[in-house]
């Protein structure tokens, strides 16, 4: 997505290296070969939900590879004001750093970010994804689920990066518990008043204590207080992996470097979701670059990119459990010996 | 304006359980960012700020550049999950645009801009959480992104902010603290002792303003020591790293998990 400047020669050597048998990439890695991938989760304590994504990061210099940060928070919005829509929505936006493309000008930055920033609300926003627990009173009041990645920097693969920082942002936040509050007359009153229609006039005022008129459903909602800050996102095993192929036909790698997708004709993001005990589905899919792709091709690519999308699913997912645990689990049997 | 919270209570104590001139835990990171010619990321307190440093290089737009010096050029861009209530901020927005101002004004004196004329400076400012100390966090981790960069400057550029409580002067405000009492920032160079930033956006009372400026210049002090400590562990780093590629005879033992024959 960024372009990055390459010479036409450094193109035809990078793109004959990756032809060669066996192919040769500039760091040593296969074709299907991921760079390391580190993530830890809770990296901002004003966000709901937060992770923090780096992808080849150099570990003797400490530096280096593509870092995206992503954090999900949540608002209330007032569904009958018209702010809000019943049931909750979800918002997606991502930044770049200036200095993660320091050849782009900032108009240029601007249509990157608005890019990244659709690619995710299509696909993260999308209905079949949506949970169901934004919802605190129906058609009153629901939460608004923004979703915020800033990508640092790139080191190419951002889509990648960008798609698994979500789904360990929104895997990571908590829904606050809600509790409605409703206001009702005290049984006694009502009832009196009801048997003896117009016995007696009585004026009653107008305190701001009498709530007997008023409508007997929820009104509002409190937080109850509670050791954790919530639940988690209801269908959270169903957000989005996204692997991108790039494609030199006939052959295809995983997780290009800035000069690797510079060379690349084309290349093809896949997001896929799966849900345990169901088939894998298709979530959204983006063919990007000038060459056209044969149906044939694009069905064979979609199936490979199945595959390796299953094993990054598999591996994030590990790792979301286990980032779980240390910090949720553990936190809670700290509460427990502590009571 | 005053909340329900005790700035501070009778035992002498802030609402964080720091005392009056205690500062708040700052954590320096000079590891490299990205292809960013130097990186700083300090954590201070709650507050933390990720500076990104370009240059000197030649400028994108050429009539912007200066015949006789170097030009800085400051971007500053918040993240929307940084504050309590989520806001999104663009680049041209009023106060964003007044902060990177102040921090270039800041720096211009202390930069060597006359090395490098004809060419730009680019930092970029990643404000990733904020808790009070904005400002003096930004400018703590600009003057460490510079000196990891290479760039020449005349000293380090130290800040901190301090406030008055009633009468009792308080150091390192958080954003509880700066709601709630008059506050102003001081940005010291502590070898020549020569202020380059001294802003204040609420009213103090003329006779607090001496106490509280010579405390902020001590405390300068104290960040610079610290700031001094991270840098020079960052090159000590280096030069070992530089040391151990140029003599045959040694080998970097550092996380080796592959040992070659005794070759080497």
């Amino acid at each position: 997505m960024a372009a990055v400047l390459l010479s036409k020669s450094e193109r035809a050597y990078i793109q004959s290296s990756l032809k060669a048998t066996p192919p040769l990439r500039a760091d040593g890695r296969g074709l299907l070969d991921f760079r390391t991938v580190l993530l830890e989760t809770g990296v901002a304590p004003l966000a709901n939900g937060s992770a923090r994504l780096n992808i080849g990061k150099m570990a003797r210099e400490g530096g280096g590879g593509t870092e995206i940060v992503a954090a999900a928070k949540l608002e209330v919005e007032d569904v009958e004001s018209g702010d809000g829509v019943d049931g909750g929505r979800v918002a997606c936006s991502v930044t770049c750093s200036p200095a993660a493309y320091p050849h782009l000008s900032s108009n240029a930055l601007d249509e990157l970010q608005h890019d990244l920033s659709v690619i995710l609300q299509q696909t993260i926003g999308h209905p079949s994804l949506h949970p169901r627990n934004l919802t605190i009173i129906p058609r009153k009041k629901s939460w608004l689920l923004n979703l915020d990645a800033v990508v640092l920097a790139d080191a190419g693969n951002v889509v990648d990066a960008l798609f698994m920082a979500a789904r360990a942002a929104l895997w990571d936040a908590k829904v606050p518990r809600t509790r409605a509050v409703q206001y009702r007359a005290p049984e006694a009153l009502k009832s009196a008043k009801n048997d003896v229609p117009g016995a007696m006039d009585v004026d009653e005022g107008t305190s701001g204590f009498d709530t007997r008129d008023m409508a007997r459903t929820a009104a509002d909602f409190e937080l109850p207080d509670y050791w954790d800050e919530g639940e988690t996102l209801d269908g959270r095993e169903k957000w989005p992996v996204c692997v991108t192929l790039n494609l030199l036909t006939p052959r295809h790698f995983l997780d290009a470097t800035p000069a690797e997708e510079a060379s690349v004709p084309q290349r093809l993001h896949l997001m896929f979701s799966f849900v345990p005990s169901a088939p894998p589905t298709l979530q959204a899919m983006r063919l990007l670059g000038p060459e056209e792709l044969d149906l044939k091709d694009l069905k064979e690519s979609i199936a490979f990119g199945e595959q390796y999308a299953k094993e990054l699913f598999t591996a994030l997912e590990t790792k979301l459990r286990e980032e779980d645990n240390r910090r949720n689990i553990k936190a809670r049997d700290r509460f427990a010996l502590m009571r | 304006m005053s909340s329900r919270i005790e700035i501070l209570n009778d035992g002498g104590f802030r609402s964080d359980g720091r005392k009056q001139y205690e500062l708040r835990d700052i954590t320096i990171d000079l590891s490299q960012q990205g292809t960013a010619d130097g990186s700083a990321m300090i954590t201070h307190g709650l507050t933390q700020v990720l500076v990104t440093v370009f240059g000197p290089r030649e400028a994108k737009m050429r009539s912007q550049t200066l015949h006789d010096r170097a030009v800085l050029n400051v971007e500053m861009s918040v993240a929307p999950f940084s504050t309590g209530d989520r806001r999104k901020r663009s680049r041209a927005d009023r106060r964003i645009l007044e902060l990177s101002a102040m921090i270039a004004s800041t720096f211009e004196p202390v930069v060597q801009t006359t090395l490098y004329p004809r060419s730009q400076i680019d930092i970029y400012i990643h404000v990733i959480q904020q808790d009070g100390s904005l400002l003096p966090a930004c400018i703590n981790a600009t003057t460490l992104a510079l000196i990891t960069a290479g760039v020449p400057l005349h000293d380090f550029v130290c800040a901190v902010t301090g406030g008055v409580h009633s009468t009792s002067p308080l150091l390192d405000l958080t954003t509880l603290e700066e709601n709630d009492v008059p506050h102003m920032t001081v940005a010291v160079m502590p070898r020549t002792r020569k202020v380059t930033l001294v802003t204040m956006e609420t009213r103090l009372h003329v006779e607090r303003f001496r106490e509280l400026f010579e405390l902020a210049c001590e405390a300068g002090q104290t960040i610079h020591k610290e700031m001094k400590a991270a840098v020079k562990e960052r090159t000590v780093a280096l030069v070992g790293a530089i040391d151990a590629g140029s003599k045959p005879g040694v080998v970097d033992e550092r996380d080796r998990d592959v040992f070659m024959g005794e070759s080497i």
